[in-house]
């Protein structure tokens, strides 16, 4: 069985290298026009530009999304949009408005055209129709079964993308524009105002509710998946932190190799769960994959959500003569805790903090300043961009 | 005077129950949701049950596998039936189904948020006989989608128009979460834009339409093929004096007037 790519969100270029030091093998980005995440950061033609050429360096790809409907005063430029990314070796666009799946082709650029799941594509006509355009590959509706899966793979032979983590839309997406209505910004065109998220009252009972999903999680059914015929596992989350990035990514990095390897026990699949869950905001769900989602996939009582302080600090240093860390704080700790460290090219290990040295090497007891940089003596070999977290979870616990 | 004698309009209008069959107006080409394939309707039809001449099947469901391989079964029978002219649709897949059928019927594309642009709709004109021109776009833009369109297009007319559709039965989940007597049917207000939305779900999913009813009647241009009305909850009487051109009835003209924005920085909002 070929491992499948683990494909990333990139809101900026550090994103986009935490993504690929954490073991995705693509990411996906917007420009600053056409994307559906109109007020993120997003990246300049020549942050796109660097932005290949590092990932092409180290065998990795990028696509572009180009995934908003167009209204008539967005075409202007388009095509000269177009003509940049494929200049510059953009691998893929995602697209969800047939002008843009048919400029690719009339423009007959090299990239490939990858239809978003703002398509909604649950099934296997469907997928054929975007096919005879040109499309090499599906992004399927987050509402499609595992079946669907098996079924548009086998009716279109095309590459299938399937989101299995992050958040989700209460619609099919695509096809909301109750931000339009609530607010003026267009969903459509990148303006989401997420109104799904916000309360609503029931004229009739006056009950007050929100309609929010709880978030998507498809750890248990990676390896289904893959024998469905799925070719990339896509994560949600451009406008995540990097320590969410790093956490998710290289969870779903162990699971793919592990599956590959067929060395993936029970549980260590319930050990990546706790770790995915206490890292995200919100509680998560297999939702469509298996049935219709009911009243207990969804909140109820408006946002839900927690934020923890479990991500302590980011490895800026090694000092291999000296055996002590550098380390750049995010969030407090103190002499006496028990932390974890982990990163991509060590097994997670736990570590209590004895002695904690400020800039000048005097020691202190306490981390209580964001970005303060610290040290700590560390037998083992770290490297910039691993990371420090609270200890939570025991993996021999799970074994 | 009929509306029809006055300005030679083509209506195509979802039937939202039996009673409508019987207007006086003219020029009508009923819209039949069909049972198991639309979503956000009261009423559905089986394809038996069009009698009216000249009608269309309403097939508005993003369609999973199973549903479109049931609907492929289904629509070998279609031609049986002489009094469906054609099918609107929202799931591209279903363009499939008409070829490997060679079904001989009027095609239109339905999917009101993605035809928002003239190139795109012209493109979707290869493939079908008419499109429905979205409901997000100004007056500006929908004429100059008029100006370029290859071949008529289908323009609304006075009609709710579909706000958010999800696959999730968003009313259960709510009444059964709050215990309260399940409805397929509920009028919901978004408290901070005090924008009210009216809720209707099937097994299929849930649509939410914007509550007021747009009124498009003041747009007029050549090429039209049809305009599209969805008036449910509407009687029939009212509705007759719509289309007799009766002005004084409570609506909205949506985004005719108010273009939609999504870049919050550069417009200093």
């Amino acid at each position: 069985m070929k491992t499948p790519e683990l494909l990333a969100p990139a809101g900026d270029l550090e994103k986009l290298r935490i993504a690929f030091l954490y073991g995705a093998d693509a990411v996906y980005l917007a420009g600053k026009k056409y994307g559906l995440r109109a007020n993120a950061n997003n990246f300049t033609l020549e942050e796109l530009e660097e932005a290949v050429k590092y990932a092409h360096s180290i065998l990795k790809k990028i696509y572009v999304t180009v995934n908003i409907l167009f209204h008539e005063k967005e075409l202007k430029g388009l095509e000269d949009y177009l003509k940049e990314l494929d200049r510059i070796n953009v691998d893929a666009i995602i697209v969800s408005d047939i002008l843009v799946i048919k400029k690719a082709k009339e423009l007959n650029l090299k990239l490939e055209v990858h239809i978003s799941t703002q398509a909604s594509i649950l099934n296997g006509e469907a997928g054929l129709f975007y096919k005879k355009l040109g499309a090499t590959r599906l992004v399927l509706a987050r509402e499609a079964s595992l079946e669907d899966i098996k079924t548009i793979k086998k009716a279109t032979g095309l590459e299938l993308e399937c989101f299995i983590h992050g958040a989700m839309c209460t619609s099919f997406s695509g096809r909301c524009v109750l931000s339009n209505y609530c607010t003026g910004r267009d969903a459509n065109r990148g303006g989401c105002a997420q109104i799904c998220r916000w309360t609503f009252k029931d004229k009739e009972h006056q009950e007050i509710f929100s309609m929010t999903p709880k978030d998507l999680n498809l750890i248990q059914y990676i390896k289904n998946m893959m024998l469905a015929g799925v070719n990339s596992f896509k994560v949600e989350g451009r406008m995540r932190g990097i320590y969410y990035i790093a956490t998710v990514i290289l969870v779903y990095r162990r699971i793919l190799d592990k599956i590959k390897a067929e060395t993936l026990k029970e549980g260590e699949i319930r050990y990546f769960l706790d770790i995915l869950n206490r890292c995200a905001n919100r509680d998560s769900t297999s939702q469509f994959i298996e049935k219709l989602p009911g009243k207990d996939e969804q909140y109820f009582l408006g946002r839900q959500e927690v934020s923890n302080q479990d991500f302590l600090g980011i490895v800026l240093f090694y000092d291999i003569e000296n055996e002590m860390v550098t380390i750049e704080q995010r969030n407090y700790f103190k002499v006496g805790d028990v932390v974890e460290f982990f990163g991509p090219l060590f097994e997670t290990f736990t570590y209590k903090i004895e002695e904690i040295f400020d800039e000048n090497g005097i020691t202190i007891d306490i981390v209580n300043h964001p970005k303060t940089v610290v040290k700590l003596k560390m037998k083992r070999k770290l490297s910039p961009f691993d990371m420090m977290r609270i200890k939570v979870f025991d993996k021999q616990d799970y074994l | 005077m009929l509306v029809e004698e006055k300005t030679k309009i083509n209506f195509l209008m979802v039937v939202t129950n039996e009673e409508m069959l019987e207007m006086k107006v003219k020029n009508i080409n009923f819209l039949f949701p069909i049972v198991e394939y639309s979503v956000g309707f009261l009423k559905t039809f089986s394809l038996k049950e069009i009698h009216t001449p000249n009608s269309f099947v309403y097939i508005n469901r993003i369609l999973d596998t199973k549903s479109i391989q049931n609907l492929k079964k289904e629509l070998k029978n279609i031609n049986k039936n002489a009094n469906i002219l054609g099918i609107c649709f929202t799931d591209l897949g279903i363009l499939k189904l008409i070829e490997d059928e060679c079904l001989s019927l009027q095609l239109i594309y339905m999917q009101n948020h993605n035809t928002t642009n003239a190139t795109s709709i012209n493109y979707y004109l290869e493939y079908v006989d008419s499109v429905l021109i979205s409901t997000d776009i100004t007056l500006e833009e929908i004429n100059c989608i008029l100006n370029k369109a290859k071949k008529p297009l289908v323009v609304p007319y006075f009609s709710l128009v579909d706000a958010m559709y999800s696959r999730r039965t968003l009313l259960t989940n709510y009444q059964e979460n709050f215990h309260l007597e399940l409805k397929n049917m509920s009028v919901l207000r978004e408290e901070i834009s005090n924008n009210d939305f009216l809720a209707i779900e099937n097994e299929y999913g849930t649509v939410f339409y914007q509550k007021k009813f747009i009124d498009y009647r003041n747009i007029t241009h050549k090429n039209i093929l049809y305009r599209y009305v969805n008036p449910l909850g509407l009687e029939k009487s009212t509705l007759e004096k719509i289309l007799m051109g009766e002005k004084h009835i409570e609506s909205d003209t949506g985004f005719l007037f108010k273009e939609t924005f999504y870049r919050l920085r550069e417009d200093g909002k």
